[in-house]
């Protein structure tokens, strides 16, 4: 504490509880600054949203407007038919796509790495320490790197355009293990060695004794993966090569490619693909946010 | 677990070869034949800057993309986070929620979309960008911010510039969360010491919450590092390298090496230079967290 350098100006020896309320001026110079700062910072910082939102209700015309209109000057919901009812490809065949690739994913991640957490943190076995830090080394593995030999994998497993390809390639995730491998340390072990006495099976603790206290860790967990499955573009852009096998964000370029001049209906697909996510996420928000800050992210 | 081992092993054996899916090659994983063995000749042809081949120079000049990107975010990530979360930590509470909300959308927005969003804002046209300059300057601005091979700042070109800007918009999100959660685990007691002994705002910031941040500083830098080495969505969307290959980043080049030419055997040695560049990082990272923090 000696860096603080005006050490000397404090105030001598008054009834110490009287000085610690901060002095609270009303308005002061630097707050309006503050807020003024911060609201630019923040208008900067939705504005792209917005100008996705508004592109979207535009009119093919107006969007084509030199200089652009910044908020539509006829709001229309042409965009979003044309999208959901185009009969090459419909939207909801990649919804579905998209959907039971996470959906599946976020299932057989959270039963893995409950799984292989409860066995690292609650067994002493040989080779355990090894296991476990090369498990760890493994998160560092760029995407880039397992691409190449993942692909000739599920080629040569006739995974390829297939949507099993992109589960079978993410049933241990080592970020998760190691999350929960920290929860589950902090279940007693008092409590395992009892079910165990009273004639529990190993499988059995794991369900009724192990799960049921890590519940607040799965959720946010779930809600992670979804996440990263429903975005995820390089690994479902290498795997699913025709159309109707693709995932939403995938599907998204491709449309961009399409209709290059239509700007109008590329932002109200991309509209389709944020939206819904972002609508979810706002409610579970407080759980991403504790994950994230948790773990350090990912 | 022992599925990982196998793609590990594979990785490093396709990059001791010249291996193409194309042909049939021999052996396991049709590793020999056609595809032939050619030891560590990828990695020096790679690092062969005296006579580099085509490819080798596209590998180079893509590293060097990929680290001034890296080293650009960086600085402009915790130059940007570090500030905003202590502004905002000390607005009314009941701002806070939607603040942070208002930062962290755009982490769980789809890189594509944020890709495909700031495509539109940069349209030459169309976009948002070029609308608020005409509107600014009273002449009407076509600036081609993605594609003009001959516009750079300080010698760096503007559409690596571009999908940095949008990529910052897309990531501080956070880092900003994760600054917030440290700084709410600060003591008051100890901002209030400093406040009685009469240090201003930037005294404060700079005297007590900077040295008790140095931790969950120096662990997100380096996983910024890490993740902005690794970038791949947005500038495969927005530019695919181009113009000229001034955005064309390193995971691009292993993608493109690998599946749009099937040069696969080149493409495992760089993504094998990628991984040793992030275990690097990572090994600096935990001298770093291994120091003792006192204070």
């Amino acid at each position: 504490m000696a860096v603080l350098p005006a050490l000397e100006t404090r105030p001598v020896e008054e009834s110490a509880v009287a000085v610690v309320k901060p002095p609270r001026r009303g308005v002061s110079f630097g707050r309006v600054t503050l807020y003024v700062l911060l609201g630019v910072a923040g208008v900067v910082a939705a504005l792209p949203f917005f100008w996705m939102v508004f592109g979207a209700f535009k009119t093919g015309e107006e969007i084509r407007q030199i200089p652009p209109t910044f908020l539509p000057q006829q709001w229309t919901l042409s965009n979003f038919r044309t999208i959901l009812d185009d009969p090459t490809l419909p939207l909801t065949t990649f919804y579905k796509n998209s959907l039971f690739v996470a959906v599946i994913n976020v299932i057989l991640t959270l039963f893995t790495a409950s799984l292989l957490g409860f066995i690292f943190a609650k067994y002493r076995f040989r080779g355990r320490q090894f296991l476990f830090w090369y498990l760890m080394a493994l998160m560092m593995v760029p995407t880039s790197v397992l691409m190449i030999p993942n692909y000739l994998i599920l080629s040569h497993l006739g995974l390829l355009n297939n949507l099993w390809g992109l589960i079978v390639t993410a049933l241990i995730d080592p970020f998760a293990v190691f999350v929960m491998r920290q929860f589950i340390m902090s279940v007693p072990d008092e409590q395992i060695e009892s079910a165990r006495i009273d004639g529990a099976s190993e499988f059995r603790i794991y369900r009724s004794v192990v799960l049921p206290q890590v519940k607040p860790a799965l959720a946010t967990l779930g809600l992670l993966t979804f996440m990263f499955n429903w975005n995820a573009y390089l690994w479902p852009l290498i795997v699913l090569q025709q159309n109707d096998k693709r995932t939403i964000p995938v599907i998204l370029t491709w449309y961009s490619t399409q209709h290059d001049s239509q700007l109008n209906l590329v932002m109200a697909a991309s509209v389709l693909l944020v939206l819904p996510v972002l609508v979810f996420f706002l409610f579970t928000q407080r759980w991403i946010v504790t994950g994230l800050t948790l773990t350090g992210g990912k | 677990m022992f599925f990982s081992l196998l793609p590990l092993v594979w990785v490093v054996a396709l990059s001791l070869f010249n291996y193409s899916p194309r042909r049939e090659g021999a052996g396991i994983g049709g590793l020999g034949g056609d595809n032939p063995f050619v030891g560590l000749d990828n990695f020096k042809q790679l690092f062969d800057f005296s006579n580099p081949s085509l490819l080798s120079q596209t590998f180079q000049t893509s590293l060097k993309v990929t680290l001034i990107f890296a080293f650009i975010v960086l600085p402009l990530n915790l130059v940007i986070t570090l500030p905003l979360a202590v502004m905002i930590e000390s607005v009314a509470r009941r701002l806070r929620p939607l603040l942070r909300t208002i930062f962290f959308m755009p982490v769980l927005t789809s890189a594509v979309a944020v890709a495909v969003i700031w495509q539109y804002v940069l349209n030459p046209q169309y976009g948002l960008a070029n609308g608020l300059l005409t509107k600014i300057t009273g002449h009407t601005q076509i600036i081609s911010w993605l594609n003009d091979p001959s516009l750079t700042v300080l010698g760096i070109p503007v559409a690596l510039i571009a999908i940095t800007v949008a990529y910052l918009w897309m990531d501080i999100g956070y880092n900003l969360v994760i600054f917030i959660a440290a700084l709410q685990g600060i003591p008051r007691s100890l901002t209030e010491a400093s406040l009685l002994d009469g240090a201003n705002a930037w005294q404060r910031f700079r005297f007590v919450t900077l040295p008790l941040l140095k931790p969950t500083i120096m662990l997100a830098a380096v996983l910024t590092m890490i993740s902005s080495f690794q970038a791949f969505d947005l500038f495969q969307v927005m530019t695919k390298g181009g113009p000229d290959n001034q955005s064309r980043v390193l995971s691009l080049d292993i993608y493109e090496n690998a599946f749009t030419f099937q040069s696969m055997g080149w493409a495992a040695a760089e993504s094998l230079v990628l991984l040793v560049i992030v275990l690097l990082i990572t090994l600096v990272q935990t001298r770093m967290l291994r120091t003792k923090w006192s204070y």
